[in-house]
């Protein structure tokens, strides 16, 4: 079926219950429904219109007197947009949607924190993102938001040190996991209940590295946004520097030059490299193979140059500009990548056959935190954690965008799994991405590097997605026509795994946590420390180091 | 004479300190709102290319095991309270090593209503590394001059009992 095709059906689901039907861009419908629809709306659609992307909430401002909230459902390239529209001075009410779809509970907390919506259904009203000390009905995405708002009111007792509710009954002991927790990419905070060696509750709190970057955007020009965006994440740079680039390029309707995108498509492509090699070591290191942390971690410094040889950074590379690209890619660079390619994709083989077949690896990947292809697709799952899954879903082959139309990539997927499986999806990727980089270097094609863009970017709204190495990541990005966009809203692609990790993680063996919460790769840096884990017998305190031995020596037995 | 003596078990003690000291530095390190760009660069600085243990210095768990506070990033508000609780439980003599543009200034992130900025409005700083993110041999050379500013204070005895400003 193409992306007519699907927009058409989908057209029909929703012709009952919209006011308003419209296609604004190309494969993307957008329509206008009230809000006692939404429930009914969004059912059909999880049903028969692809999968939940992200949720975005906005204020247009006082002069409009309107807030909105999109739900964007994505299937393929088509991508529908559920808009309700709500008056602005009363609290905006909206039902809850988490029971129909369990990962949008993320997206209604940030709307319910950052915007001040009134999500009915959602009985959680603790801060997620924002500090402790923040006050009461202040929310930093409104328009009127001002710093001085925000002023720390005194400081209530903080998160980290509540126990979650009836944790303590029993043999249930609770086992806190940071907030300072240098081995998680943004410092999280974790709750597992334990009962015996069984985790049976899971609760999460993040907002430790919220830097405020939505709201930073809106006062920064299109320019200096792409090097804040850069800034989401030091590991996935160049995918979020691409994202909102393609997002803004769209708005322009300028078309970047082929050659440009090959260039983005190499440089993604070494990053996916990377960020799965970082990957590989630190999961590695936690289950107690250091030797393959080392090694990898080795390897991963011949990306590293690679990518300093192109672009004159090892991270936060900056290869992208509005239009184009700045770093172009001489005969002599194109040969230096093809030998380091060839060197990494038979590093890489090697890789592969160890943890598909050391026995004592193998005891800690098989058969461990199994996910299925049902709950894959309940948990929204994304990435190579779903492909492992059996979820046949990589934006890079269904929705492609740049180079990926003339360099097509297929999809490894496989049904198992389970963190053995997650090992085998990652690792054959990391051999397409090389022989997909083998053939753009061959073909590169020739041309000029970037298109001259405007400075006030055209008035409306896009969406830009591209596979970044965890996954889908999305851009929702809206101009006024100013020299500032008027929202940008990001959802990474670790964000939709988080569900899957609390909701797997109740059931399954305390020694295996480390393993479980790696094998998401949440970007586990491979530090140690600050899981403290209670005993109940000797009142014992346990750091994330005693952790991680403890599960080695558990499987040792 | 026993006054020489004590003297000279203070000097040799002295010493015995600052060898280890500068032997084995262990770091603990702390994300206090960063990209993670600058913590994968500290890690890279561990792996075989760049082998920082060469130097003794080895990353530690627990702050209370640690000589040396690395911080990356501009600090968030949720991180502020935590970045004073681990650095109070360091013990003396400690060292605080800013890595990262962020972390001196806030960097990209500076004017946002959830970052204070850098981390020496929090904490007193020893040695800044500048960068985004500072290349691994900018981290060693970061560290190997708080060596090197350490050795001085061994060598000048009045100097010694002073923690480095």
């Amino acid at each position: 079926m193409n992306t007519e095709q699907t927009l058409q059906q989908t057209e029909q689901l929703l012709s009952g219950l919209s006011l308003e039907i419209s296609f604004p861009e190309p494969a993307r419908l957008d329509a206008l429904i009230t809000r006692d629809h939404l429930r009914e709306a969004v059912s059909v659609l999880s049903k028969g219109g692809g999968y939940l992307s992200a949720i975005t909430g906005m204020d247009l401002g006082p002069e409009a007197g309107l807030l909105e909230a999109l739900y964007h459902f994505c299937s393929g390239p088509a991508i529908t947009t559920l808009r309700i529209r709500l008056p602005r001075d009363h609290k905006a009410t909206l039902p809850s949607i988490a029971d129909i779809i369990p990962p949008a509970i993320l997206f209604e907390r940030e709307m319910q924190e950052m915007l001040g919506f009134d999500i009915t259904g959602l009985d959680v009203r603790e801060h997620i993102f924002l500090p402790d000390d923040w006050p009461d009905n202040v929310y930093p995405l409104r328009a009127e938001f001002s710093q001085e708002q925000a002023a720390p009111v005194a400081v209530r007792p903080a998160m980290e040190q509540i126990p979650a509710k009836g944790a303590r009954r029993g043999n249930t002991f609770v086992v806190p996991i940071g907030p300072q927790h240098p081995a998680l990419k943004e410092p999280a905070h974790f709750e597992f209940g334990v009962d015996g060696e069984i985790v049976t509750s899971a609760r999460m709190r993040l907002g430790y590295a919220h830097r405020g970057i939505e709201k930073l955007a809106e006062s920064r020009n299109w320019f200096q946004n792409l090097y804040l965006f850069e800034h989401v994440c030091g590991i996935c740079s160049h995918t979020h520097s691409t994202t909102y680039s393609m997002g803004v390029e769209k708005l322009t309707q300028v078309e970047v030059p082929p050659r440009a995108q090959a260039i983005r498509a190499l440089v993604a492509e070494l990053e996916r490299i990377h960020s799965h090699l970082l990957w590989l070591g630190v999961s590695a290191h936690e289950a107690g193979f250091d030797t393959l942390f080392m090694y990898a971690w080795r390897d991963r410094e011949t990306v590293m140059s690679l990518l300093e040889q192109i672009t004159g950074n090892r991270v936060n590379y900056s290869a992208n500009v509005l239009g184009g690209v700045k770093c172009d890619i001489g005969p002599e660079q194109a040969k230096t990548i093809k030998e380091g390619l060839t060197y990494l994709a038979g590093r890489i083989r090697h890789y592969l056959d160890i943890v598909t077949t050391d026995a004592m690896f193998l005891r800690r990947t098989r058969d461990v935190g199994t996910i299925s292809f049902d709950e894959a697709v309940r948990f929204g799952l994304t990435g190579p954690t779903a492909r492992a899954s059996g979820v046949n879903h990589d934006v890079r082959e269904k929705a492609p965008y740049g180079a990926y139309t003339q360099f097509p990539v297929k999809a490894v997927t496989t049904t198992n799994g389970d963190l053995e499986a997650r090992f085998f999806v990652r690792l054959n990727e990391l051999l397409v991405s090389c022989s997909l980089m083998q053939n753009i270097l061959e073909d590169l094609p020739e041309g000029p590097l970037t298109t001259r863009m405007p400075r006030k970017i055209p008035a409306g709204e896009t969406i830009s997605r591209i596979e970044a190495p965890r996954g889908e990541l999305f851009y929702y990005i809206r101009s006024s026509g100013g020299e500032n966009p008027a929202r940008v809203h990001i959802r990474t692609p670790s964000l939709c795994n988080w569900t899957s990790v609390l909701e797997k993680a109740v059931g399954s063996q305390l020694a295996d946590m480390p393993m479980l919460i790696s094998g998401m790769d949440p970007c586990f840096s491979c530090n140690d420390r600050l899981v403290k884990v209670t005993r109940p017998s000797d009142n014992q305190t346990w750091s994330w180091k005693q952790l991680r031995e403890y599960g080695i020596a558990y499987y040792k037995r | 004479m026993n006054k020489i003596n004590e003297d000279l078990w203070k000097q040799v003690a002295k010493q015995v300190r600052a060898w280890a000291q500068l032997n084995s530095i262990w770091a603990v390190h702390f994300n206090s709102g960063s990209c993670n760009g600058c913590d994968i660069e500290i890690l890279a600085t561990l792996t075989p290319r760049y082998d920082v243990e060469r130097f003794g210095i080895t990353l530690k768990g627990s702050p209370r095991h640690a000589d040396v506070l690395l911080v990356t990033g501009p600090v968030s508000r949720q991180q502020r309270e935590r970045l004073l609780r681990t650095y109070e439980q360091m013990p003396e003599p400690k060292f605080v090593v800013s890595v990262g543009t962020c972390s001196i200034s806030g960097g990209v992130f500076a004017g946002s209503y959830n970052v204070i900025g850098s981390v020496d409005a929090v904490i007193p700083v020893d040695v800044y590394i500048p960068g985004c993110p500072p290349r691994p041999e900018a981290i060693i050379d970061g560290i190997v001059q708080l060596l090197t500013h350490l050795k001085k204070n061994a060598q000048q005895p009045e100097m010694a009992q002073e923690v480095v400003p």
